[in-house]
């Protein structure tokens, strides 16, 4: 199962996807993008049913994207975490649910407040400092809690990131390929190399 | 209920009532948020407690804050706590072949500020009770504690401390439940919240 | 002996004394550890003793029998010696049997044995190891090793395998070969190693553990490595918590340490800085 990570800091949030593709034992490709951009400040990742990510976070994407172009301005993380939610909330009893864990990351402009939430396949949201999904989740919720403030900086932030997939590269019996991390902050979204 | 844990109690005091909540989000062994309420307002002086499964919950919290809105317009006032109970049952009946999983307790002052409490099970049968309602992983552990602790004609800040005690020392006792909790008293002048300060394991 | 004898040969207790021949004989053809080689378990009368034992523990079973699974234990090697913590809850399903468990089994004054998985189980089959330990200790004039205690315990239990043994435990102690740390389970699995933790909360000492180690620790930093692990695991696995116990085993044998109540320990964690991301 895929990993995905977040962490907010003081101005800005990190995220990071491992990014491996995998159908049943076979590794399909390395550098699968996990996330999608729903506006130029909210970032979503998303793991769980191959297939069922792209769907719904595109959907989730298109929906936020045509928001913005009718009323001229951007939903909130927190407005749009809410959306993404009850949308998984319905799929979840209709006939064909969609099987995805979401992390969405964002910067509030509006407060000036960076925003993480944690969203998994039954639809439970929840506001949280750091995030994780996966088996990753067993080993790095630990180190977060032990190292993880609210003041960080984005150096302390990728140093923390790297800590954790170290973490994930010496335990899991997985094998762990390169990571994707991007972080969002006032200025939009961007790529990093950890 | 045992997905994501969670725990609610409701009693009743001298002219007033009491509702608290544990604030855990679990799956199932792994704690995930210690900041997920499971007590929501819906009138300023009725609140309805929803533990069980937390995608239902805030799902639930969402559509009985739509009704009870609704129900402002049409009828130009607040909805009394029996009222509420009543649209709880029906609305968790309605879905009587693919429950909500949640178990909702309602604790308020009706119109004449006599107290009144009541829980229901997932599919809406309502339990009217004088003295407390339990609800969620903990209720064996609840009723315990509020059978011992609780008596009549408690003063607010009696039914507090009452409650507080009751809800702490039952999620002693299960895994699935604590790490913090909501305490909310509701006075006929006025509705107090206050966040406790628990074990974290 | 026979001044012994004569001495109190008219008293009543001298018919006890009368056969003493007799008595030497069989003293010496006697061994303890002979009779008690094997320790003999009535097994239930049905077919199947396995199929019986599983109906009555599956956590779907009614009136099952609950057996205490939840619960984070670690050790580690390092310059000083071996840190061992253990957390002290016993849970049966979601409620809490007890938040003041022994979790550390004291074998002898040299040997250490964590428990985790059935606590019947691990009480039971170190006890025995402790019983054969101090056999050997007579036998042979001479402490057991660390690898050969942990070797008859690996060994005890393989013979019960798949009858429904539950334990995952790590044997710690210090012998003529140094500090030594072995991890030993139900399944017969028995192996060496630097640093180990085990239980449902061990993912989550492991992520504290494996960021904050190195072999070069200071005595207290290692000891407050294991007590952070543990307070983390309790923190973060709802079946684990209680109270952080806390050991150190030296040349001069083990050292308990202290008892940690997590509900305190949460607080002053909190109140203290949490220092650099290395």
């Amino acid at each position: 199962m895929d990993t995905l990570f977040g962490i907010t800091g003081k101005d800005f949030v990190i995220t990071a996807y491992d990014s491996k593709a995998v159908a049943s034992i076979t590794l399909m490709k390395i550098g699968e993008d996990k996330s999608r951009e729903l506006n130029p400040h909210t970032l979503m990742l998303f793991s769980g049913e191959p297939g069922d990510g792209v769907h719904f976070s595109e959907y989730i994407e298109r929906n936020i994207k045509l928001y913005g172009i009718r009323n001229g301005f951007e939903l909130s993380p927190r407005a749009v975490s809410s959306f993404a939610r009850r949308e998984l909330a319905d799929s979840l009893r209709s006939r064909k649910p969609y099987s995805v864990n979401l992390l969405i990351a964002g910067y509030d402009v509006k407060t000036n407040k960076p925003a993480l939430y944690w969203l998994d396949h039954l639809a439970s949201l929840a506001d949280v400092p750091f995030a994780a999904h996966g088996y990753g989740a067993y080993y790095c919720l630990s180190l977060l809690d032990r190292y993880h403030r609210e003041d960080i900086s984005e150096e302390e932030g990728i140093k923390l990131m790297q800590k954790c997939i170290a973490e994930l590269r010496s335990r899991m019996i997985l094998n762990m390929p390169d990571f994707v991390a991007k972080i969002v902050n006032k200025d939009g979204i961007r790529l990093v190399q950890l | 209920m045992e997905y994501n844990g969670g725990a609610v109690v409701a009693m009743v005091g001298k002219n007033c009532v009491a509702i608290a909540c544990d604030k855990r989000l679990g799956v199932q062994a792994m704690t995930i948020s210690t900041e997920f309420k499971k007590t929501f307002q819906v009138t300023p002086k009725t609140y309805i407690g929803l533990p069980g499964l937390a995608t239902d919950v805030q799902t639930l919290a969402e559509k009985f804050r739509f009704k009870v809105n609704m129900y402002k317009l049409k009828e130009e006032r607040e909805i009394e706590p029996r009222t509420l109970a009543h649209l709880v049952s029906s609305t968790l009946y309605e879905r009587r072949f693919g429950p909500w999983f949640v178990e909702p307790v309602v604790a308020g002052l009706d119109k004449e500020n006599r107290p009144f409490i009541c829980s229901t099970d997932l599919i809406g049968c309502i339990n009217f009770a004088k003295d407390f309602v339990v609800s969620g992983t903990t209720s064996n552990q609840l009723y315990g504690m509020c059978e011992s602790l609780w008596e009549p004609d408690l003063e607010p800040e009696e039914l507090f401390e009452t409650i507080s005690q009751s809800l702490m020392n039952a999620v002693d006792r299960d895994c699935l439940s604590g790490w913090g909790a909501e305490v909310t008293v509701i006075t006929p002048d006025k509705v107090i919240t206050r966040t406790l300060r628990s074990r974290q394991d | 002996m026979d001044t012994l004898v004569s001495k109190y040969a008219n008293s009543s207790s001298a018919a006890s004394f009368d056969n003493e021949e007799h008595i030497g004989d069989s003293l010496t053809g006697w061994d303890a550890a002979n009779q008690f080689a094997i320790p003999a378990f009535d097994i239930p009368m049905v077919g199947n003793p396995v199929d019986f034992l599983r109906a009555h523990t599956d956590a779907s079973a009614e009136n099952r029998i609950r057996i205490q699974h939840g619960t984070t234990t670690l050790a580690f090697k390092f310059q000083g010696g071996i840190v061992v913590a253990v957390d002290s809850r016993a849970s049966g399903g979601s409620y809490i049997a007890s938040q003041t468990v022994k979790k550390v089994i004291e074998i002898n004054p040299y040997l250490l044995g964590t428990m985790a998985g059935g606590a019947a189980d691990c009480q039971y089959w170190e006890r025995e190891l402790g019983r054969r330990c101090r056999l050997y200790e007579l036998r042979n004039k001479e402490r057991i090793s660390v690898a050969a205690a942990s070797k008859i315990l690996s060994n005890m239990v393989y013979d019960y395998k798949g009858m429904g043994l539950s334990m995952g435990t790590m044997i710690t102690g210090w012998d003529k070969t140094g500090p030594q740390l072995f991890y030993v389970d139900s399944d017969g699995t028995r192996m060496r190693g630097e640093r180990f933790s085990v239980g449902s909360g061990s993912t989550f000492a492991y992520g504290v553990l494996d960021s904050g180690y190195d072999y070069n620790l200071s005595i207290p930093d290692a000891l407050e490595l294991g007590r952070r692990a543990i307070y983390h695991a309790t923190h973060r696995d709802a079946y684990s918590g209680g109270s952080v116990n806390v050991f150190h085993v030296k040349q001069t044998g083990w050292e308990f340490k202290g008892n940690f109540d997590v509900g305190e320990l949460h607080w002053e964690y909190q109140a203290q800085p949490k220092g650099p991301i290395v």
